[in-house]
């Protein structure tokens, strides 16, 4: 057999007076509160958004959608050494030193052969990092939003791949 | 077999006060982990009389991440991003706790401009994270207008922010050495105006929820925590100052720009109640938003130009070594114990937070509560299950 003890909330004395003040108490906070909503039924500006018809549009440096350049990336790996959560594949091949010299829309010489980019944007955390320590500014978080889909493999991002090249046109500005 | 109405002489007695209540089988209910007013994934094992709870035991580790062994494998800048998702809703003090412990392992020299951008979105971030818990707590005792008052001016500090460093939430925005990107004189406008409206309008909401004899009646005398009950289990920030202590650790042990800047500490007085109870913890929290604004705008005054990052190595070891460094978030006192080997990962993150000391109050604060009023002392504890559970 136990007994547990448990404490008493504390309620205090309630006298005949006590009870009026009360009831006023209650009354008053309950109409000052009312007055404060009132004034927002009427006179004050809608501020949702309506989003299907209405898109917000985001801030310019909002970390959105990654999109990557391919042609002026020169293949440091400095985005995918950087990425915390290590979502970021890429493999090249060095340049045969007979072929055409390329460069970068800054200038930097391409001396590797991009044959993989790719991004798993179901891995990504959108830290950031990686934007901050490309050296050409290919790699860049766009403003782009609404990107959910079906399969898992569709969230995995092969950047050399057409259809994700032709995102350039609409998604990075200038 | 026994019936509930038999009363059998062995079973365990339950004294509330000095009378002896209804004892039968204790009933065991489970208050989470998906019950909206935890919020989060806190999982409250209670055991009731009726309505009365006799024991209540949080159970944690829903929501862990094993941040801890994981940033002994990330460099010190990819552990920012983690930083982050410990506290959600206050990602910039987060940040700023772990910066200020790397940046005295190495000894780098933070700009002046970077200090007072730092001072300036942690106390905005003070303001949402409160904000948060104002909006919560009201729907928690029923009351859902206020949320959507409150969640308007969130709103404006959390586009500031996604502007300023381009998430809403998880915003990798203070560095090692510095900030990631300058604030804009159009920015420092916008606060402005931003703080100014807000002053007027929390006076408002403060009179719409806190002095309304509804919410007073549900939160003054419930869950009081009495001052040696706080220094007893460690607590911090405003659960320990709504107990009636003054102790701030931007005030008492200074760090940043505060040693600097002038503002009050709120204590809990008993205004409504008792000292330690949960209007008191409510009304803490509504002062300090009123010192940050306060802080912000000292803060806008003083601003100066110059680099927003110091000079710090493009990869970052820090000497070995090791440091635990403390600093005030809007929960309450983050810790972090930092130790290198010298690497370019550290050897271990240890870190101290303020909401799993916080977890641990419920069980004295439970018993002899009733159900109802279980919700407002979890609800005015003020807890992140992202930080508990890490």
């Amino acid at each position: 057999m136990e007994t547990i003890h448990l404490k008493k909330t504390i309620e205090a004395d309630l006298t005949f007076s006590q009870w009026f003040k009360n009831v006023y108490s209650a009354v008053k906070t309950t109409f000052i509160g009312l007055a404060i909503t009132f004034k927002y039924v009427w006179g004050k500006d809608i501020v949702t958004i309506e989003y299907p018809e209405v898109r917000e549009e985001l801030p310019s440096n909002s970390r959105s959608r990654l999109f990557n350049d391919a042609e002026n990336c020169i293949s440091c790996l400095q985005c995918a050494v950087s990425c915390p959560v290590d979502c970021i594949y890429i493999a090249a091949v060095k340049r045969p030193t007979d072929a055409q010299k390329i460069k970068t829309k800054d200038g930097t010489p391409i001396r590797l052969d991009l044959k993989q980019y790719t991004i798993d944007t179901a891995l990504c955390c959108y830290c950031g990092l990686c934007t901050t320590v490309c050296p050409t500014e290919c790699l860049t978080h766009t403003t782009d939003y609404e990107y959910a889909s079906y399969t898992l493999a569709a969230m995995k991002y092969d950047y050399l791949a057409p259809d994700i090249r032709a995102w350039r046109t609409r998604i990075v500005k200038s | 077999m026994s019936t509930h109405n038999e009363h059998n002489e062995n079973e365990d007695k339950i004294i509330l006060g000095d009378q002896e209540i209804l004892k039968s089988d204790l009933l065991t209910l489970n208050m989470g982990p998906q019950h909206p007013a935890t919020h989060g994934v806190l999982r409250v094992e209670i055991k009731t009389d009726s309505e009365i709870v006799v024991e209540a035991i949080p159970h944690l580790g829903y929501l862990h991440r094993c941040f801890e062994k994981h940033a002994e494998n990330l460099d010190y800048r990819g552990v920012i991003p983690f930083v982050d998702r410990m506290d959600y809703l206050a990602a910039m003090s987060m940040e700023w706790g772990y910066a200020l412990a790397v940046e005295k392992m190495l000894g780098t020299e933070v700009p002046k401009r970077a200090e007072y951008i730092r001072v300036i979105v942690a106390e905005l971030q003070r303001i949402a994270s409160h904000i948060v818990f104002f909006g919560t707590y009201a729907i928690d005792l029923g009351a859902f207008t206020p949320f959507l008052y409150v969640f308007q001016d969130r709103e404006e500090i959390l586009r500031l922010f996604e502007e300023l460093s381009g998430a809403r939430m998880l915003y990798n925005y203070i560095w090692i050495g510095g900030v990631w990107n300058d604030i804009t004189d159009d920015q420092l406008k916008r606060i402005k105006s931003f703080i100014d409206r807000y002053e007027e309008d929390l006076k408002k909401y403060h009179s719409l929820v806190g002095e309304n004899r509804i919410f007073s009646d549900r939160t003054a005398n419930v869950g009081i925590l009495s001052q040696e009950q706080a220094f007893d289990y460690g607590a911090t920030g405003p659960v320990l100052r709504g107990s009636g202590v003054k102790w701030d650790l931007r005030k008492n042990r200074s760090y940043g720009l505060y040693d600097k800047l002038d503002f009050d500490v709120p204590v809990g007085e008993g205004l409504k109640g008792t000292v330690g109870d949960c209007w008191d913890r409510y009304h803490v929290r509504v002062r300090e938003m009123f010192e940050s604004i306060k802080i912000i705008r000292q803060c806008l005054d003083g601003i100066e130009e110059g680099p927003f990052i110091g000079k710090v190595p493009k990869i970052i070891k820090v000497p070995a070594g090791e440091i635990y460094l403390r600093t005030e978030c809007p929960r309450g006192e983050l810790g972090y114990h930092l130790i290198s080997d010298g690497g370019k990962t550290p050897y271990r993150l240890k870190v101290k937070s303020s909401c799993f000391t916080h977890v641990s109050l419920l069980p004295i604060l439970a018993p002899g509560q009733m159900v109802a009023d279980l919700v407002a002392t979890i609800g005015s504890i003020d807890i992140v299950l992202g930080e508990v559970d890490r």
